[in-house]
């Protein structure tokens, strides 16, 4: 009862600073908008002429998906970080009863629930904007998993990122730095055999990558029906490990 | 009377610099213990030494546990330049650090006792800063601390809020809250701390009362006449047996108790020299600060001095009724 109290309570203040941010608010839901409106809606995939966007529309949802899922943890929870760092916050925490991993998972679940609505906008826009058909199968709900599980990941990837960037700045520049090449290099919109040969290994070791082949088996036909669950433990082992390594580098002294 | 902090041997160093250089310190329960000296001297470090925030060389016990294992629901921090979420109101503040804790107090009696009842409901960043750092302090406050660390807590309270948080401090302590707090106010530390340390470069260079202080450190009372017979004031001033130094402005009496103020007026008097002012200054905190620390200071009035000043008259001037002898 008393964890729950504690982290409800970091969570509701996290929260009501990030609805009191407006211009976080706007951009937090704006990207993933302008970028489903860019390429969904007005370059627009081209299924038989080859290029970058060859696959048809509903082959991307996993990448439209995984802006939201990589970006917005990465920066906030970093960003997080930093200002508590710089404003003594985690000084003042470390002399109360709330422990690193609460404050992480408090964290998580903000970022959970504002990245759920943002899926959702996408999942909307998706279907609305483009020519896109998502099956609606009972499997279509494990889309909840995959998506809650790529958040842990990233938050804890973003705990990390927080605790080795010196400011706010260094944050911002490091999550775009890392998030940039695995977005477009994970399987989301550039598929493995447009990429030489010899980079294949390295997309496997992209934890984006997971996700975005699970949520395709999901979302888009012709690849439903293939499996989805070593895609799910990979990610679920991935964000229980990425999700330590942060609580644990989360500042507690200076 | 138990012991609520015991550090021993206390280093710490950032790099090539010593922040704390074998700090020794105990502080009582239901103690005020002042910690003051100049900018970065080491309060900070001392501070977050003692509340386990940061890792430090030596020993400490904080109600007999290392500061990380201490109950955290006994203790209480307010750290210097502290800025909690800018978008909540004070009472959410205080509601976001209540619910840290099992046994937090009312939201509404820690926002009384820091006199924000009236703009709870206000965003934290649209109050004066002075109203910023009491819901600071009330964040402190909400577990009801047996040992309350305040790090610099009155910086940019208007005279009037300091007050009022004096006067909660001193009925926290009243009550057996013990407090660790640092300031540049030799005043608030004066009043409040049963007893002071002076921390320079990082070693505690003197631990006591205010009084004991004083007393050993703080020099003697004395009075400051203005006049432009300075030389021949201080001639008659040192022929009545008074301490007297003259510049070209001013004598500086030393060694004058108020009841002594009316003889020296009378020897002005009977000499024939007229005077502009009289400002009398008892020896205070800032006097031992100033004196321990090497900095200089001449002439200027002290925090908790008396002073008057009126025009050049005959008559000898009342002294100023001020507490405390030289």
């Amino acid at each position: 009862m008393s964890r729950s109290r504690r982290i409800r309570s970091e969570a509701v203040a996290a929260w009501h600073s990030f609805l009191r941010r407006r211009t976080a608010v706007f951009f937090t839901f704006f990207f993933p908008v302008i970028l489903v409106v860019i390429f969904g809606a007005l370059v627009r995939t081209q299924p038989t002429d080859g290029g970058l966007f060859a696959e048809p529309a509903a082959y991307y949802i996993p990448g439209y998906l995984a802006t939201v899922v990589l970006f917005t943890p990465l920066s906030r929870v970093g960003s997080e970080i930093a200002r508590h760092r710089d404003d003594n916050r985690f000084e003042k925490l470390a002399t109360t009863p709330l422990s690193r991993t609460e404050w992480l998972v408090a964290h998580t679940a903000v970022n959970t629930v504002i990245i759920g609505l943002a899926s959702l906008l996408i999942l909307g826009l998706v279907v609305l904007l483009t020519d896109a058909s998502i099956p609606i199968t009972a499997s279509l709900a494990l889309l909840v998993p995959f998506i809650v599980l790529a958040v842990i990941l990233f938050c804890g990837f973003g705990a990390v990122l927080g605790r080795l960037a010196d400011s706010q700045d260094g944050v911002i520049a490091a999550s775009n730095t890392i998030a940039l090449p695995l977005l477009f290099l994970s399987d989301t919109f550039i598929s493995l055999d447009q990429l030489p040969g010899w980079f294949g290994p390295l997309v496997e070791l992209s934890p984006l990558t997971y996700f975005a082949r699970g949520v395709r088996t999901l979302t888009y036909g012709p690849a439903a029906g293939e499996p989805f669950l070593g895609n799910l433990l990979i990610l679920a082992a991935l964000a229980v490990v990425l999700f330590v390594a942060g609580a644990y580098a989360i500042p507690r002294t200076d | 009377m138990n012991e609520a902090v015991v550090a021993t041997g206390v280093g710490k160093t950032y790099g090539d610099t010593v922040a704390l250089d074998g700090v020794d310190l105990t502080v009582a329960e239901g103690e005020v213990f002042g910690l003051i000296g100049p900018n970065g001297a080491g309060k900070t470090t001392l501070i977050r030494a003692l509340t386990g925030t940061t890792p430090v060389t030596g020993n400490i016990e904080v109600f007999g546990a290392e500061p990380t294992a201490v109950d955290s629901e006994r203790v209480g921090l307010l750290p210097q330049s502290f800025s909690p979420p800018a978008r909540l109101t004070a009472r959410e503040m205080i509601d976001y650090y209540a619910g840290l804790y099992d046994n937090a107090r009312d939201t509404d009696a820690v926002l009384a006792d820091v006199g924000l009842t009236e703009t709870a409901d206000s965003w934290y960043e649209t109050l004066s800063g002075g109203q910023q750092r009491r819901v600071c302090v009330g964040t402190a406050l909400v577990n009801d601390p047996d040992l309350l660390f305040l790090d610099e807590p009155t910086t940019g309270i208007d005279p009037a809020g300091r007050r009022a948080l004096w006067e909660l401090l001193e009925s926290l302590a009243a009550g057996g809250t013990t407090v660790v707090l640092t300031s540049h106010s030799m005043a608030e530390v004066q009043r409040l701390s049963d007893r002071v340390g002076l921390l320079q470069d990082g070693q505690l260079v003197a631990v006591g009362t205010p009084e004991d202080l004083i007393a050993d450190h703080g020099g003697r009372s004395r009075l400051v006449i203005g006049t432009d017979a300075s030389s021949a004031a201080a001639s008659a001033l040192a022929a009545a047996d008074f301490t007297a130094t003259a510049s070209p402005s001013e004598v500086v009496v030393d060694g004058v108790s108020p009841v002594d103020i009316g003889d020296a007026v009378e020897v002005l008097s009977e000499a024939g020299i007229s005077y502009d002012t009289l400002t009398w200054t008892e020896p205070s905190l800032e006097d031992v600060y100033l004196q321990l620390t090497g900095e200089s200071f001449e002439g200027a009035m002290t925090p908790g001095a008396s002073a008057m000043a009126e025009e050049s008259s005959e008559e000898p001037t009342e002294p100023a009724a001020a507490g405390g002898d030289r």
